[in-house]
């Protein structure tokens, strides 16, 4: 009976593995081999050997070190106001209120929408091509903004502004679920032993949502480290500023160097486990909780 | 009293509009630049249009141009047939994955358990690289399977969590009263979990089509001719012509294949926040 049942079990997961295998663990495979060789589309025959020559190119180059410093600043400086957002939607919603479900709708929306598309929106709203008495200002902004930060520096307010639009609307519905599960005794307890909402937000409320901040923080990090979707659709691909993402997705799709790049974006990987071991650490991780 | 007011004004009211501007104001601004006539949107920078916030003529031309003058028909279709087959097959795998980590009791379940919940967080920009080289020794470039095989990725795992999430809310004794009135396990599964479920597969199976039909690395790279193209990419594509953007279409195109996608999203968020939350109690 119970040998059965593990047969089963493992008949039942096997569909699912055997394509995450396929389509997951295989391509990671080949990138961490790749990288150690010099394989180019443009070149017949596999790719040589090189060690890690790429590894060895990509650290040194003044490009890339610039790019993770702009990578690591964007994930953690979008985190932090998303977090500091989402935690406002969350606390705005938790009590009822006339028109509460349209609110929701409404703050649901960025992230329900195609980010692809939605950031054309956003666009036209940073830098609107007509001409009204708004686009002026908003141009003037611009040269504002890059006059005193450095070219760049607006789209790259641009691109974590609309992150931050899209990612604290997902954050925020996130943290109301969590909201919503905490019984709603311990915040009345919570309401008639202290008189500062302040020191109750800190004491009673962070603690409680835990693990859901700890996730949230989490996603927003890795996708944040990993961006490259929402720098490319508001900069159109242009390289303004650089990210990882950026530079990697132009070295190996428009020049064709899959070794260097596949170096390139496995340099986001010690970031990622960084922020996954960080937070086991912190928090009680998800996970570990179940087994 | 007075007070009281007062503070509700300054705690509550005032910064429920900000937010609530803030999030949908850049969707009322795609719905005026959609409905604005060309005269107001090309003009000289000199001749400054005094109603940058609303347009007194509004016009439907944009969307028939849309409609008729570009591939955006097309763009529509392929989009939801590549959600439509890859949710398919994410979810039937994720079902069965969901239910034996859920369910069963085997050696390796949280081993399997947590490899599942990490490769949801591998980002595509580690894989695109890989898998741009597989489809091409494949040669499925430009064609839908190349997003369907793909798109998987990040399916799998996360119609698998959600659904593990859901199945442990259901209670055991269900399944087991009807094992001993004599049905086997696939009888139980098919028949007393599954329609139980249905919630919860639903709401996976609603997720996984908007994930596929928002998705836009995977989109951008493999596929290149434009009537192959899905929206997200198409709109962005082609309607920016280097620096010429069509801003009219281009806002239409915005609206239009996605205002429906995100309406049914909301309309489903608390089924997908309470898997959410059930994945993450545990």
């Amino acid at each position: 009976m119970r040998r059965r049942e593990v047969g089963v079990a493992y008949a039942l997961l096997a569909p699912a593995v055997l394509l995450l295998l396929v389509v997951l663990a295989y391509p990671v495979a080949w990138e961490v081999w790749t990288s150690l060789t010099d394989l180019s589309p443009l070149k017949d025959g596999s790719g040589q050997f090189v060690g890690l020559d790429n590894y060895r190119r990509v650290i040194g180059d003044p490009q890339f070190q610039r790019a993770a410093v702009v990578t690591a600043t964007y994930a953690v400086a979008t985190t932090a106001a998303k977090l500091a957002v989402g935690v406002g939607f969350a606390l705005l919603l938790a009590r009822p209120f006339p028109g509460r479900a349209l609110v929701f709708m409404a703050v649901f929306l960025p992230w329900a929408y195609p980010a692809s598309v939605s950031v054309i929106g956003w666009y036209w709203t940073l830098s609107p091509p007509v001409a009204t008495a708004y686009s002026l200002v908003m141009g003037q902004m611009k040269h504002a903004v890059d006059g005193t930060l450095g070219t760049g520096a607006w789209a790259f307010l641009s691109v974590s502004l609309f992150n931050i639009w899209r990612g604290s609307s997902f954050i925020g519905i996130f943290l109301l679920a969590g909201i919503n599960a905490v019984p709603a005794q311990l915040f009345e307890c919570a309401l008639l032993e202290s008189g500062s909402a302040w020191r109750r937000f800190w004491l009673v409320t962070v603690p409680l949502l835990r693990p859901f901040l700890a996730l949230a923080v989490f996603l927003s990090l890795t996708t944040g480290f990993a961006d490259l979707a929402n720098v490319w659709m508001l900069t159109a691909g242009r390289i303004v500023f650089p990210v990882i993402g950026t530079q990697a997705y132009w070295l190996a799709i428009q020049g064709g160097q899959f070794g260097l790049a596949s170096a390139l974006s496995l340099t986001l990987v010690p970031g990622l486990l960084g922020v996954l071991l960080l937070l086991f650490r912190i928090f009680d991780p998800p996970e570990a909780e179940r087994a | 009293m007075v007070e009281q007011t007062w503070k509700k004004w300054i705690y509550f009211y005032i910064p429920l509009t900000v937010f609530v501007i803030g999030t949908l104001f850049p969707f009322y601004w795609m719905l005026i630049t959609a409905i604005r006539p060309d005269e107001e949107l090309y003009r000289s920078w000199r001749a400054v249009n005094n109603a940058p916030f609303w347009t007194l003529h509004p016009t439907l031309s944009h969307v028939q141009d849309l409609l008729a003058k570009t591939s955006f028909p097309r763009w529509l279709w392929n989009t939801f047939f590549i959600a439509v087959v890859s949710t398919t097959i994410s979810l039937a795998c994720g079902l069965l994955a969901g239910y034996a980590l859920a369910r069963l009791n085997f050696p390796l379940a949280g081993f399997l358990g947590t490899s599942i919940f990490v490769t949801y967080l591998v980002p595509p920009t580690l894989l695109f690289i890989p898998l741009a080289d597989i489809i091409r020794n494949f040669r499925l470039g430009n064609t839908p399977w190349a997003l369907i095989l793909t798109y998987p990725t990040f399916l799998i795992p996360f119609c698998t969590w959600l659904l593990m999430g859901y199945f442990k809310t259901i209670p055991k004794e269900l399944e087991e009263c009807a094992r001993i009135d004599g049905a086997t396990r696939f009888g139980a599964m098919a028949r007393i979990i599954f329609p139980i479920a249905v919630p919860g597969i639903l709401s996976a199976g609603i997720f996984a089509f908007t994930l596929s039909w928002n998705e836009f690395i995977y989109a951008l790279v493999f596929l290149s001719s434009p009537e192959r193209k899905t929206v997200p990419v198409g709109v962005v594509s082609e309607l920016i012509r280097g620096d010429i953007y069509f801003w009219g279409q281009l806002m239409a195109g915005a609206l239009l294949g996605s205002v429906p996608v995100a309406l049914v999203y909301s309309f489903f968020v608390e089924y997908y926040v309470a898997g959410l939350t059930g994945s993450v109690k545990g």
